[in-house]
């Protein structure tokens, strides 16, 4: 009987040209499940302390989720992991698309690599072969075009994923692609892949995906898919910026229910938060320093969500997906076609930098995702760049002669283009803002927006604390999908795990911005959980509308023929979690080292706007995060005692 | 578990010509011999072979059965969700997802390669939602 897994994993060593299938014990995914966990788990002891990201002891992997392909929905996530050469520590990204299946459906749970190739290679799994074969010609080229090639050479049937010129020259903020643009953009792994003169992963196998118990998988998939189908119609996507402004009026606040939001997602996708965000003090606004005083609604009305839709020829679905928030977008000028824009990017390139110039976001999206380099640190570092100029730091001999103006979009674009081609300027800003800021010096430090090196993405810790203090505390800092006080509302764990607290159906907004002991117990909820979600392959967004009604646990167990509780789920998060914490001590990072920069977590306080006055109590939230966890208050090292009630060696 | 093939083959091929997962190796006119690491089980090789070779993973001899009558995929668009599952279950590629359904902007998966489909069933078994029956053709039409 099937168990939702492989059972195995392959390890292709580059600098060799040999491949070595590894049978990874039924335990091992007890304690880790699949996915980042049992990632962590192989990376952990492979990968020897201090060794140089970019180096051949780095391990790369892609992995699938553990209830990829077993009849569960929301399940398409595939991961790429290794260590970041952006942070220095635990570094992973996941994408969806439909890549994820087909590392199973090649026989893997995962596919990992050591050493460097001394040529650009790509590797082809398919038709009972497994080769590495030779691709010089495929080097310089885009993720779509060489995308495109690849399906030429091995069949349309085939899956790719494949770095840009980004990662081919090692920019820290590249990222690995999917189905024509779509990005495991985070923590600089395409960076990695492209040390590893690694261009691509072309899988076409029809393996199985062995389950233990498919009826009962399709029983919790059609209450699943019922919930997604729900659809009342919806306010045109010009009065969203009401709904975030009534939002930020408002004393008191409802608990969220995922139910809205999967509306929104399902009708516009995650642009439907464009100006709900930028109004309610959700989308940090030039460079952090602004407000929706700064980008009101005359502002981001150029960036509201119909303006994505009236283009927006299809729906794109994820594999396994019942919602389909992504689209196909018409577009005109240099590119026929783009990836709907997401609201990360288009705020990263827009309210951050002040830009209201849709078709250039548009464009830019396009391009950085054809570049393969994370949209989110690119506006990050945009943003971080202006304000230099704008305060005199850089000096227009120093931008190539760009007038980095606040708004300035044709100088937002040449500033992009020159990041992805690593050209003058582009150059010094293509691995990031901290890395730039160093160089640059004279205080630019202070508008370095990253925690370890990562930027921040465009959720403002200043209207929901939670966000500023995972930024600052997970192993994997500075990003929006790992937990907040929201998403803790919006997972609604409690109704499966009894020892959590429900969140009050109806609050005072004041009770957010206080750092009481229920909050350490949320965050270390949504960590455990996201560990599970990352372990089993699992869309966040399926997520969000509430355990009960994307069951995961339920799946997990029917997948498996395990018998595991929900609190038996949220132990193997905890593990991950403290494992990935762990492998960071083990290269030697100070985790007090990844608190966010000061000015996003309201040092000084914002004078006005949305977030005025507000200072997020950081000290104090990541000391209760890291007792909760039972890792030292005062360091974030996770004790031994910790260590070995979790089994890790 | 696996589909095996038993002594009576005739080497004419027919199998290996069709098995989606290059499981079968044998040249012409001797016995045909599949790799159990690489058989998926669908089928295909029992209901193409003439000779009644073909052992199925339970050790059943397989009957022929004429390509006209395999059973295809119907799909129930009301019940479908978009999921896209089908697509990637089904190991010949005959499937794919249409553009927008009208005012739908999602779109549905259709039989773009009828020639491709060996009628394994496997798109339908993955449907998480049971949208896909399998039926005869000519049943199909009526
Ligand atoms: S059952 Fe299918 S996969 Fe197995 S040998 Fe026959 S044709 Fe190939
Ligand atoms: S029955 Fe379904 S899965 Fe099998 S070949 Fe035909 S379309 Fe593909
Ligand atoms: S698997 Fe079922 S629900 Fe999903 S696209 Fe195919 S027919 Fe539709």
């Amino acid at each position: 009987m099937g168990k939702g897994y492989m059972g195995k994993v392959l390890f292709v060593d580059l600098s060799k040209g040999d491949f070595k299938e590894e049978t990874i014990p039924d335990e091992v995914y007890e304690k880790y499940l699949s996915g980042t966990g049992l990632a962590a788990y192989l990376l952990y002891n492979r990968i020897p302390a201090g060794a140089d990201a970019l180096g051949p002891e780095n391990i790369f992997g892609l992995m699938s989720g553990l209830l990829t392909g077993t009849g569960s929905l929301f399940t398409g996530r595939w991961m790429a992991v290794g260590k970041s050469p952006l942070t220095g520590g635990w570094g992973d990204a996941n994408c969806g698309g439909q890549f994820s299946p087909a590392i199973k459906r090649a026989g893997y749970d995962g596919i990992l690599f050591t050493g460097i190739s001394e040529k650009p290679v790509y590797l082809y799994i398919g038709e009972g072969k497994m080769e590495l074969r030779d691709a010089s010609g495929l080097w310089g080229k885009d993720a779509v075009e060489t995308e495109e090639m690849l399906l030429e050479e091995c069949g349309h049937d085939a899956k790719v994923a494949c770095i840009g010129p980004a990662g081919e020259k090692l920019s820290l903020i590249a990222g690995i692609c999917n189905d024509k643009g779509r990005i495991a953009a985070r923590s600089g792994l395409g960076a990695v892949m492209g040390s590893k003169k690694l261009k691509a992963v072309v899988l076409d196998g029809c393996r199985r995906i062995p389950v233990a118990d498919r009826d009962e998988m399709k029983n919790l998939s059609k209450i699943c898919s019922k919930w997604v189908g729900m659809q009342p119609p919806f306010v045109p996507g010009n009065m969203t910026g009401f709904i975030g402004a009534f939002m930020r009026i408002l004393p008191t606040q409802m608990a969220q229910d995922g139910m809205l939001y999967k509306v929104m997602l399902r009708k516009w996708g995650t642009v439907s938060m464009n100006q709900v965000s930028a109004e309610m003090g959700d989308s940090p606004i030039k460079n952090w320093s602004g407000s929706n005083k700064d980008f009101g609604m005359s502002k981001s009305k150029y960036v509201n969500p119909d303006v994505y839709t009236d283009c927006e020829m299809v729906k794109y679905h994820c594999y396994s997906c019942p919602l389909g928030c992504g689209g196909i977008c018409k577009m005109t000028g240099k590119f026929s076609e783009t990836h709907k824009p997401e609201y990360e990017s288009v705020l990263a390139l827009g309210g951050l930098c002040m830009n209201e110039d849709s078709d250039s976001i548009f464009y830019m999206n396009e391009l950085l995702n054809r570049a393969g380099m994370d949209t989110i640190s690119a506006g990050g570092t945009a943003a971080f760049a202006i304000e230099c100029y704008e305060r005199g730091i850089l000096t227009k001999d120093e931008t190539d002669g760009l007038e980095l103006k606040w708004g300035n979009t044709a100088a937002i674009v040449s500033l992009i283009e020159k990041m992805i081609k690593r050209e003058g300027i582009g150059d010094l800003l293509a691995d990031g803002s901290k890395v730039a800021s160093q160089k640059i010096g004279k205080g630019s430090e202070r508008y370095a927006i990253h925690a370890g090196g990562q930027e921040l993405a465009m959720h403002d810790g200043r209207g929901d604390p939670g966000f500023g203090l995972h930024y600052s505390v997970d192993p994997t800092p500075g990003r929006h999908t790992i937990g907040a006080w929201l998403y803790y509302e919006m997972f609604q764990l409690w109704k499966k795990v009894k020892s959590l607290p429900a969140v009050k159906p109806l609050y005072h907004k004041d009770a957010k911005y206080k750092a009481d002991e229920e909050k350490a117990i949320w965050s270390n909820a949504c960590s455990k959980f996201m560990n599970v979600l990352n372990g089993s392959g699992v869309c966040m967004f399926g997520a969000f509308i509430g355990i009960k009604r994307t069951p995961t646990f339920d799946w997990l167990n029917a997948a498996t023929g395990w018998n595991k509780s929900p609190e038996d789920y949220m132990e193997i998060g905890e593990r991950i979690q403290t494992l990935k914490q762990q492998f960071n001590i083990k290269h030697g990072i100070e985790p007090k080292s990844f608190k966010a920069n000061d000015r996003s977590l309201g040092i000084p306080p914002l004078l006005e706007g949305a977030n005025k006055g507000r200072t997020v109590e950081i000290d104090k939230l990541m000391k209760d995060y890291w007792t909760a966890f039972g890792w030292d208050p005062e360091t974030g090292k996770p004790k031994g005692e910790t260590l070995a009630k979790l089994g890790i060696e | 578990m696996s589909y095996t093939i038993i002594e009576v083959c005739n080497g004419c091929g027919a199998c290996k010509r069709l098995c989606p997962a290059n499981a079968i190796s044998g040249t012409q006119k001797s016995l045909h011999v599949i790799d159990g690491s690489l058989c998926i089980e669908c089928g295909a090789c029992g209901r193409v072979c003439p000779k009644q070779a073909v052992k199925d993973s339970l050790g059943r001899i397989c009957t022929a059965v004429k390509k006209s009558e395999w059973e295809k995929p119907v799909f129930d668009h009301k019940k479908c969700n978009s999921c896209v599952i089908c697509i990637d279950a089904c190991p010949t590629g005959c499937l794919a997802m249409s553009g927008a359904m009208g005012k739908d902007k999602h779109g549905k998966p259709y039989m773009k390669d009828d020639k491709a489909c060996i009628g394994c069933g496997f798109c339908a078994a993955e449907c998480p939602v049971d949208a896909i029956t399998m039926a005869k053709p000519a049943a199909k039409a009526a």
